[in-house]
């Protein structure tokens, strides 16, 4: 099997939200965009993050010594953790058990993450699942992504993946007509404010999306509903309406809204970021209800998370 | 406190449905279960439609032993009958039924076993080991009720007095004095409820209620003596059966339920008697009256599904009521999907732990390696906790007996300690000293067994479920000497515990180097508290854990189950060898705490796994807390599956999962597929609570809250809060550890959608 390697920050088995049946899904560590209100924040460098949960710390002070940088220090016998100086090493993780410090980014084979996957063949087959690669953003790591496309189809297990789809489709082209599904966003139609939100245009997403809809694989479109953001009655409908035009075969599946999730504030909090949307809320499901009316309007199926 | 008759409760004008008749039922049912928790206190166990006696019964038992209690065939039909003659009425004109009772003889007696039996030879090694040995243990397996719709109680006794003439010898004598006095104080005992309920039905001034009352009296003098012919006349048939059982000694399980109503059902269908919602109203008065397990379809004698349209009611009627029912689906190959459909989308629309799933291909090509053929095979129900029988042809300890293999592990791990100095500790000195007092407690509990099969009916014997057993009645003795089939249960518990222990050690010791075996050992004696004492604990508990998946503790587990395994069934030729008149016996592991995991922790000190002193064990197959970051059912399932001993008997699968995991048609599908693999994949036996973590810790903080809220605890359910401070604990934890401790969990992962 491949020994390509690739960078992930996490391998979730029993993973019922990331397409049909019943998954396992590799979280990719890297992104080509810079989502403001980004959820798996430790998703977005294509180096190495350490992560610190002050509630895990038991006080032990094994990283003051461990650490090379002195970015972990005791003072006042308080530990205390000073992101700026560390280099994310890992030496502090290695040895804190507790999982105070804990680092995320892994490189893996692709017969690593096959050994994983393979566990649960027999529930993916019984339920319509597979193996869902996700991220960050997987189109990041291709040949890592082929490898473990290609070690699945060996194995009889349908691929899925989660991916931006901001990359020109004559270099995604080939990868993409190999999966079995593709969920992709489109998270704000006009382009300026898609470059503000995200740091980047959203024109080659428009063009990709339009080609994977002739291409004839299987696909999904989905809208997070940020608020302020992606929320507005005009943005849905435009999205909407270019989902109508370019799905000229059928392939969309359904286009979907996700509703805001406000758990990953944890994630910027261990990482020392800071959070721009700590303060945001879920819409309220009325809110979310009339939003899936208006992309209903353009005459597709949409659906709309809870 | 403790009313038991309801009599001119509503107005002559109210008016009723039956649908209004379980919405009152249920309610008072609940106030039932609040009255239970303030008088008795918590009850780690399950709910068994008891009631809590009025203020003004009391009843004396008579010892007949200097100890204070009772034993033997003399003294247990001398109590049962004097308290048949005492026990009032419990009556509730909105039900269909009588049968409701308040405590087990069991419960009240004092010691259980006869002090003029000692078995002090076995007791060192029992306590070394921290073995329950089962001696004395009673009503594991499961009497054929449709032998007792076949003769009623009046067939009874004829049978038995046939048989006496037969059997005259003196060593039959006490057995059939026994019974025939027991059988005619339950004739009698039932005229008398049947009158009772007559003349309540003259005062009651409702007149639907009355009609209820009067058909309830006719009904319960028919079946003083008669046999059932009617769905009614069945179910009240079973509801007293259970109520005669509970009362002696808790009782035993159920059967198959849709086959034992369904020519009871077909011949009120056909006579034009009954209609569907009637029956359903009858089945649900059932479960308010008798909470035993039952198992819904599974394959007949040609393997084709068992399910027909009475299975459908008698979800329908479970899902009516809606308390704890204890009933367990059959996944097999020519199941009928539809049924199966319609049993998880209950699980999740009720979050009642009801019903469960079994697996019929391990279960049966398990039980097949013992020798036994595939349609005996296939007539093993789902009957417990975690347990199979076979209707009226077994007598087995199910249950009842279990080693506690982390205390084997202690016993193991101290000796090889204590010879350091002459050999070097490994972890496969340890495997060694593990497998030899493994040995010993095995062997010790086997003869057990055979001591409990030697006296039991000196100290308790089976008169209520020797009736519908076959072999008591014919032979004129104990089941525990006639039955067809001594299956006898050996469970193991604490697998997690002790694999995760050998895989700390093989990890941190010999693999890493991070530790000794001295230094380990110090902070163990210390529990932790040596300098560093936490740190190296996380470090021990952060080592490759049982169902992380192909870990070094998964590893580990399957070679300590099937080291257990092999060592009970060893035991098969020894003792047959050594007793000819046991020269059929078989002994068949599994894997399975009950609610022992407190009680077995509290005896084992720290174990190198960076578990604490005193603190329980795992729970039967399941993995201990944090066993993955994920918590992955499916990592956990698959290992559950590698150390089941596939011998008809069951490691069971305890899941608890998020309401919002099928809150589409799409998730109950899921849900579907799961169960099937889970299944499909070896495995067993599956429980599933469906629980909304925020209100099981709402809960956790103040029971009172969510009277209603019912959790399986280990096989059994019960309701939240009935259960003890500790238990509700076990639930919390087992509940976090499923849907991760770490804040990378899954929940708040979000896809890269967002």
């Amino acid at each position: 099997m491949s020994t390509t390697e690739g960078m992930i920050t996490e391998i979730e088995r029993f993973a019922l939200n990331d397409g049909p049946g019943i998954r396992t899904t590799v979280f990719f560590k890297g992104c080509n965009m810079n989502c403001a209100w980004c959820h798996n924040p430790e998703t977005i460098s294509m180096k190495r993050d350490l992560h610190y949960y002050a509630s895990k710390c038991i006080s032990c002070y094994k990283c003051v010594y461990a650490c090379p940088c002195k970015a972990q220090k005791r003072i006042n016998n308080i530990h205390m953790y000073y992101p700026n100086l560390c280099v994310k090493c890992g030496k502090c993780a290695e040895i804190c058990y507790a999982g105070a410090m804990a680092i995320s980014g892994k490189k893996m084979t692709v017969a690593e993450v096959m050994h994983e996957v393979l566990q649960d063949k027999p529930y993916y087959l019984t339920s319509g699942g597979g193996v869902t690669l996700s991220g960050g953003e997987v189109l990041c790591q291709r040949e890592f992504a082929e490898g473990i496309v290609d070690a699945c189809h060996e194995n009889g297990i349908k691929v899925a993946i989660e991916s931006n789809l901001n990359f020109p489709w004559e270099e995604i082209e080939s990868f993409i007509r190999k999966l079995d599904l593709v969920m992709c966003d489109l998270k704000i139609d006009d382009s300026t404010s898609h470059r503000k939100w995200t740091g980047a245009d959203n024109t080659t997403i428009k063009a990709s999306i339009a080609s994977l809809a002739k291409s004839g694989t299987p696909f999904i479109v989905r809208t997070p509903l940020i608020p302020g953001a992606t929320d507005s009655n005009e943005n849905i409908a435009a999205i909407a309406a270019f989902l109508k035009e370019v799905d000229s075969n059928g392939s969309l599946l359904y286009y979907e809204l996700l509703n805001f999730n406000p758990l990953g504030d944890t994630k910027y909090q261990s990482l020392k970021k800071k959070n721009p949307f700590a303060e945001a809320r879920p819409l309220p499901k009325v809110r979310v209800e009339e939003l899936k009316a208006i992309a209903e309007k353009a005459g597709i199926i949409v659906r709309a998370e809870e | 406190m403790g009313q038991i008759q309801f009599i001119n409760e509503f107005s002559p004008e109210e008016e009723f449905t039956l649908d209004k008749r379980i919405r009152l039922l249920k309610a008072r049912k609940l106030r039932q279960t609040e009255e239970k928790i303030e008088m008795e206190g918590g009850l780690d166990e399950d709910d068994y439609g008891r009631v809590v006696p009025p203020d003004d019964f009391h009843f004396e038992f008579i010892p007949n032993n200097k100890n204070g209690s009772y034993y033997g065939y003399e003294g247990w039909r001398t109590n049962y009958c004097k308290l048949l003659d005492e026990h009032p009425l419990y009556c509730d004109p909105l039900d269909a039924f009588v049968g409701r009772g308040f405590f087990f003889m069991t419960r009240q007696k004092g010691a259980i076993w006869n002090p003029d039996l000692p078995y002090d030879d076995l007791k060192e090694a029992f306590d070394e080991y921290n073995i329950v040995c089962g001696i004395g243990s009673d009503g594991h397996f499961t009497p054929d009720l449709r032998m007792g719709f076949s003769m009623g109680w009046g067939g009874i006794l004829e049978k038995l007095k046939k048989y006496r003439k037969i059997n005259n010898g003196p060593e039959h004598e006490e057995f059939y004095k026994s019974e025939i006095m027991v059988v005619e104080h339950i004739i009698s005992f039932l005229h008398r409820i049947a009158g009772e309920i007559a003349a309540l039905a003259e005062e009651e001034q409702n007149p639907y209620l009355r009609q209820n009352l009067k058909e309830m009296a006719a009904c319960n003098e028919k079946m003083a003596e008669g046999q059932p012919e009617t769905l009614r006349e069945c179910i009240q048939w079973m509801c007293w059966f259970s109520f005669f059982s509970r009362l002696y000694n808790r009782g035993p399980s159920g059967g198959q339920l849709d086959e034992l109503l369904r020519p009871f059902y077909e011949h009120d269908i056909a006579e034009g008697i009954l209609d569907d919602e009637t029956a359903k109203f009858y089945i649900a008065c059932l479960f308010l009256n008798d909470t035993r397990y039952y198992q819904l379809a599974g394959p007949d004698d040609n393997g084709n599904d068992m399910a027909t349209h009475i299975s459908y009611l008698i979800l329908e009627a479970a899902d009516w009521i809606n308390i704890a029912c204890n009933l367990t689906v059959r996944v097999h190959d020519n199941m009928n999907e539809d049924f199966f459909r319609k049993s998880v989308w209950y699980l999740f629309k009720n979050k009642n732990a009801w019903p469960r799933f079994s697996g019929d291909n391990s279960l049966v090509n398990g039980f097949m390696r013992l020798g036994y053929d595939k349609n005996l095979a296939r007539k093993r129900l789902a009957a417990g906790c975690h347990w199979m029988s076979i209707p009226g042809m077994e007598y087995t300890l199910n249950d009842l007996v279990k080693i506690n293999t982390a205390k084997v592990f202690e016993v193991a791990y101290t000796e090889m300690m204590r010879e350091a100095a002459q050999t070097p500790p490994s972890t496969e000195i340890l495997w060694q000293k593990f497998a030899k007092h493994l040995e010993r407690a095995v062997d010790t509990t086997a003869r057990g067994i055979l001591f409990h099969l030697h006296n039991q009916d000196k100290n308790e014997p089976e008169l209520i479920c020797n009736l519908l057993s076959r072999g008591p009645v014919e032979e004129g003795a104990d089941v525990t000497k006639s039955a067809r089939y001594f299956n006898m249960c050996m469970d193991g518990a604490g697998i997690g515990t002790v694999a995760d222990s050998f895989a700390a050690c093989e990890q941190r010791i010999e693999k890493e180097g991070k530790i000794t075996w001295e230094a380990l050992t110090r902070q163990m004696d210390l529990d932790w508290h040596d300098i560093d004492g936490e740190y190296i604990r996380q470090m021990m508990l952060h080592s490759e854990r049982y169902c992380g998946g192909d870990t070094l503790a998964d590893h580990w587990a399957v070679r300590i189950n099937e080291l257990f395994s092999n060592l009970v069934r060893s035991m098969v030729p020894k003792i047959r060898a050594l007793d000819p008149a046991y020269s059929e016996i078989q002994f068949i592991p599994g894997w399975f705490s009950w609610s022992n995991t407190l009680e077995f922790g509290s005896h084992v000190r720290a174990t190198p796994n960076g578990r604490h002193n005193g603190e329980a064990i795992n729970h039967g197959a399941n993995p201990t807390f944090g066993f993955r970051k994920d918590g992955a059912v499916t990592a956990m399932a698959n290992s559950i599956a590698s150390v089941q001993p596939f011998y008809g008997n069951c490691a069971p699968v305890q899941l608890e999962l998020d309401p919002k995991i099928a809150n589409t048609p799409e998730g109950v599908e899921k849900m579907v597929a799961m169960i099937r693999t889970i299944l499909e994949t070896g495995n067993t036996l599956l429980n599933i609570n469906i629980i909304d973590q925020h209100k099981v810790l709402e809960a956790h903080k103040d029971p009172s809250k969510y009277p209603d809220l019912v959790v399986r605890v280990t096989g059994f359910t019960a309701y939240f809060a009935m259960l003890s401070p500790e238990f509700r604990q076990l639930v919390v934890d087992r509940i976090l550890a499923v849907n991760g401790d770490d804040p990378l969990m899954p929940e708040m992962r979000a896809s890269s959608g967002c």
